[in-house]
Formats: structure tokens, C-alpha cells, sequence
């Protein structure tokens, strides 16, 4: 249970950071792979776009950490979410640049 | 490999909201599952939250049902029921808590409005199907679960409750229209009673001692 409120916390900040910029539609409202895809597609997003691309990575890291938690691999939960944070710390230098 | 379906589809509570909820048992990791599509458990874990009286595990042994088995026999059958429930109390102070935060994230001008309201469903939805599965033997695993605890029934009318469903689905499946904002201030407006009603839910887990 506290990975899966971890998660939900690693989610509220991703979506803070993206969210800081004011999008010309519509915010993320989550990091489904049917929810990224519709903040690309309403906003006219290239999906190669830098951002799209690390949005995309954590969303799929989350996932996996998801399915992996099932297993209780604690070591592999441990550097899954190490990456995710390294991801975000360059999502929000990505966002910085643009926002 | 085994294949289940569960949910509201499995319950035969169909709407057009409704999503197909499938359950994957493997060995191991199996790149064939997208984990965006199914709740994907390995065998050893399955046996695991059996043992522990996961919520779960008793949505699964109640109301699932099979699609595909690779050796014909219904494992999930086969493992009998889920040993009893008996940490309502403890999951019932999690999601209030999950409330909580998403409740502070609002309120601390979220720009993730549409995210904060659809944790704030989900934890509605889970305490309550905690709840009723630590203190009944009528456990609801519904969307409305916490419009169907009879006199413990979250008071709140139907198109409010609507509105952070609305938001769960734009969060999770990406569906439907943005909220407007008299929708957002409706929300808002109710959350001092949603938190009244998560409290005291935990407050009679905890002073009963029934979970």
C-alpha cells in the first residue's frame, strides 16, 4: 500500500511539473498512456517532442513499478524508482526551458 | 498463463463509462501483458494476498471470472476463499489520507485540478469498499460503493459525485469532456462533508474494533 500511495505522490509531482506550463487546450490529467495521449493529440504535441518523450518514460516506469510491486521485488522496486526520479529531475529542466 | 475478467463487467453492472477490468496470472515477468490493460500477478503472489485477506483477493474470489486457462483448471477456484479481512482499519486511514493530500494539493492552487479530483474518487470509492468489507457481509466493489452503505452512505447528491468520476476517467482512460469550472467549485464546495464522512467511517472502524 505505501508504494501504490508513492506512486500516487511521484504522480501529483510529474503532473505539477508538466502543468506548470500553461498549456493551449488542455492539462495533463494523468499518466495513463490514453491520458498522455490525449494531452499530445488536444494540444497539438509532436509525441518526438523531448518532453512528450520523458513524460511517456515515467508513465511506463510507473506501470512496470506497479506490476513489480505485485512481485515484491524490493530491490528492482529500489532502482525502478531511482530512475523515475532521475526522469522527473530532467523533466523539470525540460519544462523550466520551455514554460 | 490464467485470464480473468473482473469488475463490473463480471458483475453484469454495464454502463458506457464501464472499461473491461482483466486479471493475468503468470510466471514471471510476461512482456506479453500490457500492465495499462491488465493487473498482471504471478502465481506466488496470488497465493500471497489470499493469505493476507487482501481487498483484492476477495474482489477476485467473489465476483471474477475466467477467460482463458492454459492447464483448463480454475486456479482461482481452487484456491478456496481469501483468508478473513483484517485490515479495514488500517486501509481506511490510508485513503483518508490519500484524501488528505489531494484535498491540500487543491487547495495549494493545483494546476492538476482534474488529477487531485480523480484521487480524491478513488479514495472515496476504496474506503468505502473497505468498510464494507471489514463490517458487512455484503461487500461492494462498485463504483458507487460509497453511495451503497445504506445509513453509512456518503450524503452527497448524485451529479456531485458524477463530477469526480467524471475526473477518475479523464485521468485514467482519458475519456470524456474537461470539467468546467462550476464543476471544479462544486467539487470543492463538498469536500469539508466527504472528509466529515471518511472520518467517521474510520473513527468507527477504530472504535468498534470490527475490522
Amino acid at each position: 500500500m505505501s508504494e501504490f500511495v508513492n506512486r500516487m505522490t511521484v504522480q501529483r509531482r510529474v503532473l505539477q511539473i508538466v502543468n506548470r506550463k500553461k498549456w493551449e487546450k488542455e492539462a495533463l490529467f494523468g499518466l495513463s498512456g490514453k491520458a498522455i495521449e490525449r494531452w499530445l493529440t488536444i494540444n497539438l504535441i509532436d509525441p518526438k517532442n523531448r518532453l512528450a518523450i520523458l513524460v511517456k518514460e515515467i508513465s511506463s516506469k510507473l506501470f512496470f513499478l506497479a506490476s513489480k510491486s505485485q512481485e515484491q521485488v524490493s530491490e528492482d522496486y529500489r532502482l525502478l524508482s531511482e530512475d523515475v526520479s532521475n526522469i522527473t529531475e530532467r523533466l523539470e529542466h525540460e519544462v523550466n526551458q520551455i514554460a | 498463463m490464467h485470464i480473468y475478467a473482473f469488475g463490473s463487467i463480471s458483475r453484469g453492472d454495464v454502463s458506457q463509462d464501464s472499461d473491461i477490468d482483466l486479471l493475468a496470472i503468470v510466471k514471471g515477468y510476461d512482456a506479453r501483458f500490457n500492465p495499462e490493460d491488465f493487473s498482471i500477478y504471478s502465481y506466488k503472489r496470488i497465493e500471497e494476498i489470499w493469505d493476507e485477506g487482501n481487498p483484492f483477493a476477495w474482489h477476485l474470489s467473489l465476483q471474477s471470472k475466467p477467460i482463458f486457462l492454459s492447464d483448463e483448471i480454475d486456479f482461482l477456484k481452487n484456491l478456496g476463499k481469501p483468508k478473513p479481512y483484517m485490515h479495514c482499519l488500517r486501509d481506511c486511514e490510508k485513503f483518508l489520507n490519500l484524501f488528505c493530500d489531494a484535498r491540500s494539493s487543491m487547495l495549494d492552487n493545483s494546476v492538476s485540478l482534474v488529477f487531485d479530483l480523480s484521487t480524491i474518487f478513488l479514495s472515496i470509492r476504496n474506503i468505502a469498499t473497505c468498510f464494507s468489507l471489514g463490517t458487512s457481509n455484503r461487500p461492494d466493489f462498485s463504483r458507487s460503493s460509497a453511495l451503497r452503505l445504506e445509513a453509512k452512505s456518503l450524503q452527497l447528491p448524485k451529479d456531485v459525485y458524477r463530477i469526480f468520476e467524471k475526473a477518475r476517467i479523464l485521468s485514467t482512460r482519458g475519456r470524456g469532456e474537461d470539467l468546467t469550472s462550476g464543476e471544479v467549485e462544486t467539487a470543492l464546495k463538498s469536500l469539508s462533508s466527504i472528509h466529515e464522512w471518511m472520518t467517521k467511517l474510520v473513527t468507527e472502524a477504530r472504535n468498534e474494533r470490527i475490522c
